[in-house]
């Protein structure tokens, strides 16, 4: 529906309602997104801060003909499936857990959420300490019951999957939260009669239970896939800027390298834009390819 | 009607509780930012709280960072017109911050006299560039040193060739697992700053005068060989070793000796520990000492203070480097003073750790303040760490930071 003149006019008091937080939006997203453009398209760095000039598409050419964006592409798109993956099977697998008539099932709900209840930061940084090679927790119990030892954070994959599994552990309680909402408005009639058709466990999940959980996960998932991409701080903390030998990005860690390490302002801005663009695409196919926005019922 | 004027009169009370709240910053508040550790916070608090009595209209107040994140919160505020109005850290940010023009002169705000009464050597307590004083030191050094547990090692160390002779005896599997749990020495090596040492060691520096990196030389090379071969091949140090790790493990007596600055030296005495300090031990092949990278450490003014808040920031920086409150750092820290009459104290002069801190001084190799520098720690650390990861060798590390530290100083600078 357009918004005319007239509709201001018979919406007026609406209008001023959300006035000042369109107000305030503007000037905390939309105002530091338009610089951010501008810059990308600057020369603008640690010897070029206030006189910075435009000076075209010169950053955005690096970006593409840089090797690093293309291998922290495929790293970061890697981290985010993995990611996924084992957020939703694990989150959506304990939820139908905790769905049924189980003893004490508060108690695990609870302790379930608690990955997602402590501080990303402090998780991060207790979970780096737990790789340790030589002292952590993890290593000495994998030593000590099964005689492996892998050298987490010394080793670019070794640190990618420390990476990961401290994501894991933070991000399945937000999933399962979200699936478990879902289950519990699935009405039990339809549980019954498909019993009585003599459906199996596996015929429920597929055609009663995926399907209607579907349109809260699919924006779930959607809001996953966006936050785990842009996932700074496990990456950062985990791996402490990127260790071993700046292997261990993805690409927001990669920008913020740029940007405020290297004060390279002009190429992280046009880089930003770049990863903005593949959210962007990606958030708004996956939504028209999954319909979620369609109600089921 | 009625209800109108009611909802008019929340959406302007609305306006002035968002507006009105967000502009809340005390104008008469003076921050300093800095990085010390918690010893040395705990004194700066007192200070400010003390000189804060003689300014009641003012208030006084600290933030601790870390170092990168105070350098960079700093240049972002600072670059939006607010940030702290002193900053507190060593004197290689001196250069990015002048580029940046986040730091103001101070030269005309203080008196000759001032000046004078710093030390000049072994080198100058205060820091000048382009001809401007940018920072005014509170301490000297920031330079790394051989801290042993005198519980653990009654003398330290006088050369490489000793310390992995001695090494050996102090590495010690105790529970028979097949590795070591107590180790000789522990120090968070793959840093570069915490390498820089062994490439004096080997006649070398990361720079030369014209500002140009001077990353592949053999110095280097030998120097990152001798770090690789003391924890893979004489296994006297850790595989596995950051900054935190290698400080628990000086601390709960698991590493006999520790490479660290003054620094930590507070925290290690209040853990209970009878530490002594020595110079890190000599190169054999070379014959020449480990030349830590040494700085001043001290505050510089920030470029957004006007009028009245600008000449009480500068004199609470003459204050915060005022003899007395140095002493009171000198005395918790082992901090070696910035000011002559202080430096010439019965405290400082009885103190063993600052005698030992000043003997290790006289071979540091004092940091350059120039920008070009900040790319070539940020180019080194990659190909560095890459040699303790197996990716890469010496030889080729050396090539790789080299060639990084090349183009980042080209791409900023527009030349080499």
């Amino acid at each position: 529906v357009a918004v005319g003149a007239g509709d201001m006019k018979i919406n007026r008091l609406a209008y001023m309602y959300v006035m000042p937080a369109m107000l305030i939006m503007s000037l905390v997203i939309l105002y530091p997104f338009v610089y951010n453009v501008i810059i990308s398209f600057s020369n603008m760095n640690l010897t070029q801060f206030r006189n910075w000039k435009l000076t075209g598409i010169g950053n955005y050419i690096s970006v593409f003909a840089d090797r690093s964006f293309w291998y922290f592409f495929f790293k970061t798109v890697l981290w985010t499936v993995l990611n996924i993956f084992f957020h939703v099977t694990i989150g959506v697998f304990l939820a139908i857990i905790l769905n049924k008539d189980l003893k004490g099932r508060t108690f695990f709900r609870t302790l379930l959420i608690l990955p997602w209840a402590v501080p990303q930061y402090i998780t991060a940084l207790t979970w780096r300490g737990m790789f340790n090679s030589e002292y952590g927790a993890i290593s000495l119990i994998m030593n000590r019951w099964f005689g492996i030892s892998i050298s987490w954070l010394t080793t670019e994959w070794g640190a990618f999957f420390a990476c990961l599994i401290t994501n894991i552990w933070l991000g399945f309680p937000f999933m399962m939260v979200i699936a478990l909402g879902g289950l519990q408005s699935i009405p039990d009639a339809l549980y019954e009669a498909a019993e009585i058709d003599g459906s199996t466990w596996y015929h429920k999940l597929r055609h009663i239970t995926i399907p209607l959980i579907k349109p809260v996960m699919i924006p779930a998932i959607t809001l996953g896939v966006v936050w785990t991409f842009n996932n700074f701080n496990v990456v950062w903390l985990v791996s402490n800027g990127g260790e071993p030998s700046d292997t261990t990005h993805i690409l927001v860690s990669w920008v913020y390298k740029a940007g405020f390490t290297y004060l390279r302002m002009g190429y992280a801005a046009a880089f930003s834009m770049v990863i903005f663009g593949i959210l962007i695409l990606f958030s708004w196919n996956f939504i028209k390819k999954t319909r979620a926005t369609e109600a089921v019922y | 009607m009625n209800s109108k004027i009611l909802n008019h009169s929340i959406i302007v009370i609305s306006f002035f509780i968002v507006f009105f709240s967000c502009s809340g910053r005390n104008p008469n508040r003076i921050m300093v930012w800095h990085s010390m550790r918690p010893l040395e916070t705990d004194i700066l608090r007192e200070a400010l709280a003390e000189f804060g009595e003689r300014n009641p209209e003012w208030e006084f107040s600290e933030l601790f960072y870390a170092n990168e994140t105070a350098r960079i919160n700093y240049i972002i505020s600072a670059l939006g017109g607010s940030g702290p109005a002193l900053f507190w850290g060593a004197s290689d940010n001196i250069g990015p911050f002048v580029e940046l023009e986040v730091i103001a002169p101070i030269e005309q705000h203080v008196s000759q006299e001032y000046l004078d009464s710093f030390i000049t050597e072994p080198f100058s307590a205060n820091t000048w560039f382009r001809e401007h004083l940018y920072q005014v030191g509170d301490r000297v050094g920031n330079h790394l040193c051989l801290v042993y547990n005198k519980a653990m090692i009654t003398s330290p160390p006088q050369t490489m060739d000793e310390l992995i002779q001695i090494g050996r005896e102090l590495t010690k599997d105790t529970d028979g697992d097949g590795k070591p749990d107590v180790y000789a020495l522990a120090w968070n090596y793959t840093e570069p700053y915490f390498a820089v040492p062994f490439i004096g060691g080997f006649g070398g520096w990361i720079m030369n005068e014209k500002n140009q990196p001077t990353l592949n030389t053999q110095a280097v090379i030998k120097a990152a060989q001798l770090i690789y071969d003391l924890g893979n091949k004489h296994k006297i140090i850790p595989a596995e070793c950051d900054y935190e790790i290698s400080n628990a493990l000086f601390i709960d007596g698991y590493s006999a000796m520790i490479i660290n600055g003054a620094w930590s030296w507070g925290t290690y005495l209040k853990n209970g520990i009878d530490i002594g300090i020595a110079r890190i031990p000599k190169v054999d092949e070379t014959g020449l000492w480990p030349a830590p990278a040494a700085s001043p450490l001290g505050y510089s003014l920030n470029v957004n203070l006007k009028g009245e808040k600008q000449k009480v920031a500068v004199q609470l920086l003459e204050f915060l480097t005022s003899p007395e409150v140095e002493l009171r750092f000198a005395a918790a820290g082992a901090n070696i003073p910035s000011r002559r009459e202080a430096l010439r104290d019965p405290i400082v002069i009885q103190n063993e750790m600052i005698r030992s801190s000043l003997d290790q001084l006289q071979v540091a190799k004092l940091m350059p303040v120039v920008t070009e520098l900040r790319w070539i720690w940020d180019a080194m650390r990659p190909s560095y760490q890459g040699i303790f990861t197996g990716r890469t060798t010496p030889e080729k590390a050396a090539a790789e930071m080299q060639e990084l530290s090349e183009k980042l100083i080209k791409e900023n600078r527009g030349s080499t």
